[in-house]
């Protein structure tokens, strides 16, 4: 098990460094200037052609691919270009309020999304199963805008239940969480309700149901546990996906997370932000691969790294 | 399909309809929901946008500061004499002024303030704004050490010299750029800003919000409420939702939706109108093949149905431009006839100009939806001439550096006045001095133009200033180096509960030490 960590994330560090050079050569030809975004609309050449000099803008490629790289090895993800503050703080402030918002959609999905799966599963084609594909059919087929301005009119603007927009206690994370969990829900419902179907039909349910279990331990202890397995990928690869930018719920939610950051970056051609958050989610996102893989070693003890 | 989609509109309905009114809020706090994106930072040397120059305007004061309705006026100088040959400023500063910290404020504040926006050291992007005083220009370039321009007589009295005369010099001084922070700046000021203004930074939630509290001894007199939060809300829906919520006091309504808040009954009470120092143009580069003829340039403006732009795309929120200077500005010239709809007219310039074919040429817009929008009103509108114009979609900065850089046709953008002047329309749009990163994106250089709008700027009498003003404004009119579209007026709603708010012309003209919430009002 050790060993397997140790060689996933020695691997990592070639993936992270592709990661790097590709964002750096995307961010090289891509059009735009960053000095563009400092200097405002009036602006005057002589400023520019100085701050581009400053910046080392005008640099040959390699040198400045290496003088980054050498900074990040030490930790240092440089400052801002246009706010000037250190990245590492800017990402230390939003990236936690992502992780809470993509943690509370995982939580929400799974709740949601397993339950309606496995009542599915219990009985096909009965009024559980068509409520839940009918959930389902929306979750995928609804613009993540569009289901988050709904429930703003309705639990915000009209019943006053919640705020529309913020950061804050749990009242604020639901409507977010909820958006963003929507697809997932969706997903896992479908998914949980076809890998149940199949467990349920295996030799060994046959068996347990034989021996005299009743139908709630044969689900939940035998068949549910088998089919966790291409649950958990998707649970996985989706919180990864949230985790590296919810970047429309956090937007419609004004929710001060880290999609938006970057967002922002890109718009404004903050080269040292947009490396730097690139290069930090994709470690989160290669870690989230690590832990999905040693969760498939937890549910199915037939998997083994060793 | 048609029935599901009815269904969903009329759940909708039903959700929009159903909202309720709010009473007045129990709050001693003032929240404002303008901002769309975060501040750059609070440090003045920085500020280039407008999130970051109207918090700049709450914490620190310059020399002069606008109104409501952009007049200058005084800010931490009580009073200031020009000699006559208007290159001689004498400030003659308040006295009793004191920083957040406590700190007094002297004139050597003032100079070190603006030695240090013009630092290269500080790489603010907005130091051209001091260039007018002598020596600024090398001190940025790093020829100089000091500021030569600018003496210190005693704590209250300070002579600025300028490079060459300029009439509207206070006006600049006013922008958030030239704004006084005190002695030995730390690294994080950005963050943990000192200031003299009406507003203390309590707390900076980073694309969240920004808190302030009243700074009680504020020389202007302290703000009448305790605290302001300006919240960073990023989409203009849930903007509309905060206030009708009532959890915002006030309401910048986007284009798109004016319409539908201008004709119901029950918002149109709460509405507040000002004319936004905006223009919306497409800039025509003059030196770019077919468009170096002046008759394609009008054949162009003469093309295009603008009126009905104005009325279909933006709710009429506009007012037809018949020239770059706007309606709310001294200069501006009510009597000019913009450019009527005229598709045979504008046929037969082209063909006047040797192009009875039509040409082919390219229009940039950022990615901004209004703004493809009306790219491609005006697309359909050039094609029934003959005019081949192709969109480029880029994303605004990418756009901005091409237009720069002269290699844009035609580019769809608009243009804030920097401080509320003539001046700052006729200088960087289309003074030659100013030709690509100046504002110049039409590249057009006209030295009779030049020459008038240089003469302006030396004017200290305003009466000549302003006739010299329309003089130029008219002179670009015929010249036509851009499609001279709209001046947007923009259009606020403000809670029943909020007292004596005035919308700002200029966008570090409201400072909200006014502004009360009336808490009583049910």
């Amino acid at each position: 098990m050790t060993t397997f960590i140790l060689r996933r994330i020695l691997l990592s560090v070639p993936t992270l460094f592709g990661v790097l050079v590709v964002a750096f050569l995307l961010l090289y030809v891509a059009p735009g200037d960053p000095v563009e975004a400092m200097v405002g609309e009036r602006a005057d050449s002589a400023t520019i052609v100085r701050l581009r000099a400053q910046l080392h803008l005008d640099d040959p490629l390699p040198s400045r691919f290496g003088h980054y790289v050498a900074s990040v090895v030490t930790g240092d993800l440089g400052r801002s270009y246009i706010t000037n503050r250190p990245i590492t703080q800017d990402i230390r402030e939003r990236f936690p309020k992502t992780l809470q918002l993509a943690g509370a959609a995982m939580l929400m999905a799974t709740l949601v999304g397993l339950t309606l799966g496995v009542l599915s599963a219990m009985r096909p084609g009965g009024l559980a199963d068509r409520l839940a594909l009918g959930i389902a059919y929306l979750g995928i087929s609804f613009p993540v805008y569009w289901v988050g301005l709904l429930l703003i009119l309705l639990f915000a603007v009209t019943l006053r239940w919640l705020p529309p927009s913020g950061y804050g206690g749990l009242r604020f994370l639901i409507l977010p969480a909820l958006t963003l969990g929507m697809r997932s829900i969706a997903f896992l419902a479908r998914m949980t309700r076809s890998a149940m179907l199949e467990a349920l039909s295996a030799d060994y349910v046959r068996t347990a149901r034989a021996k005299g279990l009743n139908e709630w331990a044969v689900t939940l202890k035998h068949a549910l546990r088998n089919a966790l397995i291409p649950v958990i990928t998707v649970l996985g690869l989706d919180f990864g996906a949230y985790l590296t930018g919810s970047i429309l719920t956090e937007t419609i939610f004004s929710w001060p997370g880290i999609g938006r950051y970057v967002v922002n970056a890109i718009s404004r051609r903050d080269l040292p932000a947009i490396q730097g958050t690139v290069l930090f989610l994709s470690t989160v996102f290669v870690l989230v691969n690590l832990i999905t893989d040693l969760a498939y070693a937890k549910a199915d003890p037939r998997v083994s790294f060793d | 399909m048609k029935c599901i989609r009815s269904l969903v509109l009329s759940v909708a309905a039903l959700v929009i309809t159903g909202c309720g009114s709010t009473g007045a809020p129990t709050r001693h706090e003032l929240i404002d929901s303008r901002d769309q994106y975060d501040p750059r930072s609070l440090d003045p040397a920085l500020s280039t946008d407008v999130p970051t120059g109207r918090a700049v305007g709450y914490v620190f004061d310059g020399l002069t500061r606008f109104d409501p309705n952009a007049r200058v006026e005084p800010g931490l100088a009580e009073r200031w004499e020009v000699t006559p040959d208007g290159l001689t400023y004498t400030f003659h500063l308040r006295h009793g002024v004191l920083f957040h910290d406590g700190t007094p404020f002297t004139a050597k504040h003032v100079v070190n303030s603006w030695q240090r926006a013009l630092d290269p050291v500080t790489k603010s992007g907005a130091a051209q704004f001091l260039f007018p005083i002598r020596g600024a220009r090398e001190l940025n370039a790093g020829t100089a050490k000091i500021l030569s321009g600018v003496t210190v007589h005693d704590d209250s009295t300070l002579v600025v010299t300028l490079a060459e005369p300029l009439a509207i010099f206070t006006k600049m001084l006013a922008m958030p750029v030239a704004a006084v922070v005190p002695n030995d700046v730390p690294a994080n000021f950005g963050e943990h800003p000192i200031g003299t203004g009406p507003w203390k930074l309590v707390e900076w939630k980073h694309d969240d919000y920004l808190l302030f509290a009243r700074n009680p001894s504020y020389f202007g007199g302290a703000p009448k409420t305790d605290s302001l939060r300006a919240r960073i809300i990023a989409e203009p829906s849930t903007g509309v939702a905060e206030f009708e919520s009532g959890n915002v006091d006030i309401l910048q309504i986007p284009a798109s939706e004016a319409s539908d808040w201008q004709e119901d009954e029950s918002k149109k009470p709460l509405l507040m109108s000002t004319p936004a120092l905006e223009l919306v143009y497409v800039g025509i580069n003059t030196t770019r093949g077919p468009l170096t003829d002046v008759r394609v340039r009008q054949a162009i403006n003469y093309a295009i149905d603008i009126n009905r732009i104005i009325e279909r795309l933006i709710s009429g929120r506009g007012t037809r431009a018949a020239g770059v200077i706007p309606p709310a500005l001294p200069g501006y010239d009510s009597t000019r006839k913009a450019y009527p709809y005229d598709p045979a007219k504008a046929k037969q310039l082209l063909a006047a100009a040797g192009h009875p074919d039509g040409i082919d040429i390219e229009l940039w817009t950022s990615v901004a939806p209004i703004y493809l929008r009306m790219a491609e009103t005006m697309q359909a509108y050039l094609k029934a001439v003959g005019i081949r114009a192709k969109i480029v979609q880029r994303e605004s900065a990418a756009v901005r550096g091409a237009a720069r850089k002269g290699q844009v046709d035609m580019i769809l953008k608009d243009w804030y006045a920097d401080y509320p002047d003539a001046e700052d329309f006729l200088y960087p749009l289309l003074h030659s001095a100013n030709r690509g990163a100046g504002g110049n994106v039409s590249f057009y250089s006209n030295p009779v133009f030049d020459s008038i709008v240089t003469k302006s700027r030396h004017e200290l009498d305003e009466t000549k200033r302003n006739a010299l003003y329309r003089q130029a404004d008219s002179i670009a009119f015929e010249a036509a180096p851009m499609v001279f579209l709209y001046f947007y007026d923009e259009l606020y709603a403000v809670q029943p509960w909020l007292k004596h708010f005035v919308p700002p012309v200029i966008f570090n003209g409201q400072r909200w030490t006014d502004v009360t919430i009336d808490t009583k009002r049910k």
